[in-house]
């Protein structure tokens, strides 16, 4: 509950268009202090989420990037042996070369665990680490602390951080994973959406070109064999672009032609196939 | 409280716990649970940990605090199309009021089901398409576009109304398209195929090995003697052949680009070849078969941990796997028969499977399907499918 005492429940931040539903699973997820899994497909919004849940709590936001050779213990802390070994050649540094603790470095989950105050923990992009990793880094948030073996010191957080897993991968996560977690997926912005997200990011847009480049933009995520669809983010980025265009008029939209189209598909295949099928609707 | 809806899911399928349905129940004495709405979104969040089941949920939540029914009942099963012709027409009650033929009071006192159930037994009235018309409903009729409109009794209506309740937000089945029984997308092939991974060590040596770093100082004397190693990457060879031939794998060929695009960007040393209906003498890299062949018997040279994946229908006439001139291209006709060539390939790459996109149902109705699954493993290309395709090719022998 100690999230909903320092400052309320959670309502949204300035940059970030929340829906009604997933504040509750926020407020909820903070109350019996789980940690809240996100999924959904890029460019819902599951990362920008942790940052709208720092901001408006105003809580310290420290995010741990999971890597596909990420070990649990990098997450933790890392004893930098080689500047131990190091200092204890040359011995000319002011650390004391036979206190090892001295040469603990926190991880991301070690400094959300020592940090002075309540954080919010990200923990992005998990499905990249393996299955043990998960299990494990649970283990760890379930109990809220761990040992560093090389000091033999049991680190226990002083605060429970708050914790949002996001994950893109539309496979289950491991069973005693998700027994932990809390759930959520995330949808897609439907249309309407996307104009209130496009607004908050662009308040002085007009409604013509909104609604032109929107309308567009779903058009294109329809097209065929596309690999990586563009997502919210390409949007905002190609609006941007479209008003910093003097030349730019939407009823260019309206006939099939789009500047920048490069913005919208990254890929080199993907970016010849929207344009091949662009033509062909022309 | 609740515990029948508990058992409803469990017994429905979803894999909830026990354990997280303690966790409900905290929340519930949170506070943060003040009706039904806020049950759905909770009991949804804590209890089903899947996107996959989010459908199913919708369906048993309304089933349980509405009474709507059940999907594996008789029930009516309503066509998408008549609920998106449905949904138009409550965007404005009145004119649908109007449409069914009876007043908004009536039409106030139905629940949903009532309501769809009353709609469908007209839709069987009706015996010809009524476009354009003032009483009944047609494709183009003329509704009135009034964004966001709320049926005061029924159904929530399109739009992002903010008073919705939740056994109507259940009842729109916002999740079908990530249910169990939905397609493959990109992301599931990905998430399917990435267990397929060899790690051997690779690349430059850049990780350092402490303990061989300690050996090798106190040899030097406590010299700093600093080893390093090389760091584990994924090396594993596939090998993706694809049927890209017959009309009888058209409807495939959306999945199996996916399937193929998807490959492609996950596997360095990926191969794909090509051919038409079964394999004779060659493969081809190209697509259209034209330009590079490959012999098939050469892939006896190649390295036998090889995973060797086959994409194809299975189903053709029994002579052209059976009889030895059965390649309906003339230059291919060497004397073995393609069922002998697939028996040289499946020897050759212990690690192989058939990947069959055909509906597993649909199996026992071909026969060249069930001679080709005697050969390879043969799996349905589904996610479920893929999923055991890609553990058989992970086995250790």
């Amino acid at each position: 509950m100690s999230g909903l005492e320092n400052g309320g429940a959670f309502t949204g931040a300035a940059k970030y268009v929340l829906d009604e539903e997933l504040a509750k699973i926020v407020n909820i997820s903070m109350a019996l202090e789980m940690p809240l899994l996100l999924k959904g497909e890029p460019g819902t919004g599951k990362t920008m989420l942790a940052h709208a849940i720092a901001e408006s709590l105003q809580m310290p936001l420290i995010v741990l990037n999971v890597k596909s050779s990420l070990k649990l213990v990098d997450a933790l802390y890392q004893y930098d042996t080689l500047t131990r070994l190091n200092d204890s050649r040359f011995g000319d540094s002011s650390r004391d070369v036979s206190n090892i603790e001295e040469y603990i470095k926190m991880g991301k989950i070690g400094q959300a665990f020592v940090a002075e105050r309540k954080t919010v923990l990200l923990i992005d992009e998990i499905d990249k680490a393996d299955t043990d990793f998960q299990d494990d880094m649970l283990d760890v948030l379930d109990q809220m602390e761990f040992d560093i073996i090389e000091i033999d010191k049991t680190i226990k957080a002083r605060h429970r951080p708050v914790i949002i897993i996001t994950s893109n991968a539309k496979k289950d996560l491991s069973d005693p994973f998700l027994g932990r977690c809390n759930f959520h997926h995330i949808a897609f912005p439907d249309p309407d959406m996307m104009r209130r997200i496009v607004r908050v990011h662009f308040p002085d847009i007009d409604n013509e070109l909104l609604d032109s480049c929107v309308r567009t933009f779903y058009e294109l995520r329809e097209l065929h064999g596309i690999e990586k669809k563009p997502a919210t983010r390409e949007l905002i980025n190609w609006v941007r672009a479209l008003r910093l265009d003097p030349d730019f008029r939407p009823k260019e939209l309206v006939h099939g032609k789009i500047p920048f189209l490069g913005i919208l598909f990254k890929k080199s295949p993907d970016y010849q196939q929207a344009l091949q099928q662009i033509r062909r609707r022309r | 409280m609740f515990v029948d809806f508990f058992y409803l899911l469990r017994d429905s399928g979803i894999p909830v716990t026990p354990t997280s349905f303690l966790k409900l129940h905290e929340a519930l004495k949170s506070g943060l649970v003040k009706g039904l709405d806020d049950f759905y979104s909770a009991a949804r969040t804590i209890l089903v940990k899947s996107e996959r089941y989010f459908d199913m949920y919708d369906q048993l939540f309304a089933h349980f605090f509405r009474g709507a029914e059940l999907p594996d009942f008789t029930g009516v099963e309503l066509e998408a199309t008549a609920r998106a012709l449905l949904e138009e027409w409550l965007k404005d009650p009145e004119a649908l009021a109007n449409a069914l033929g009876m007043t908004q009071e009536q039409l106030k006192s139905m629940s949903p089901d009532e309501l769809i159930k009353y709609f469908l037994d007209r839709l069987k009235e009706q015996t010809e398409a009524h476009h354009g018309g003032s009483r009944w409903i047609g494709t183009r009729g003329t509704s009135p576009v009034g964004h966001s409109g709320f049926h005061p009794g029924g159904m929530r209506v399109g739009g992002r109304s903010m008073n919705k309740s939740a056994v109507k937000v259940a009842m729109e089945r916002r999740y079908r398209d990530y249910s169990l029984e939905a397609p493959l997308t990109q992301a599931q092939i990905g998430e399917a195929l990435k267990r397929l991974r060899r790690l051997v060590p690779v690349g430059p040596k850049d990780r350092l090995n402490i303990d061989e770093t300690i050996r090798a100082t106190t040899k030097n004397a406590g010299e700093i003697e600093i080893v390093f190693d090389r760091s584990l990457r994924d090396r594993l060879k596939v090998i993706l052949m694809i049927d890209n031939g017959g009309w009888s794998m058209d409807p495939y060929v959306e999945i199996v680009q996916l399937l193929f695009n998807y490959a492609r960007a996950q596997f360095k040393d990926l191969k794909t070849f090509f051919f038409h209906n079964t394999i004779y003498d060659f493969v081809w890299e190209d697509p259209p078969r034209r330009y590079k062949a490959q012999r098939v018997q050469e892939f006896a040279t190649w390295d036998p941990e090889s995973r060797l994946i086959i994409v194809g229908d299975a189903s053709m006439a029994p002579y052209e796997l059976m009889a030895t001139d059965g390649s309906i291209h003339i230059e291919e006709r060497s004397g073995l028969p393609s069922i002998d060539r697939l028996n040289f390939l499946r020897q050759m790459f212990r690690h192989s499977v058939w990947l069959n996109p055909t509906p597993l149902h649909l199996w026992p109705v071909t026969r060249t399907i069930g001679v080709i699954a005697n050969i390879f493993p043969m799996f349905e290309l589904t996610l479920d499918g893929l999923d055991r395709a890609v553990a058989s090719l992970m086995q250790k022998n």
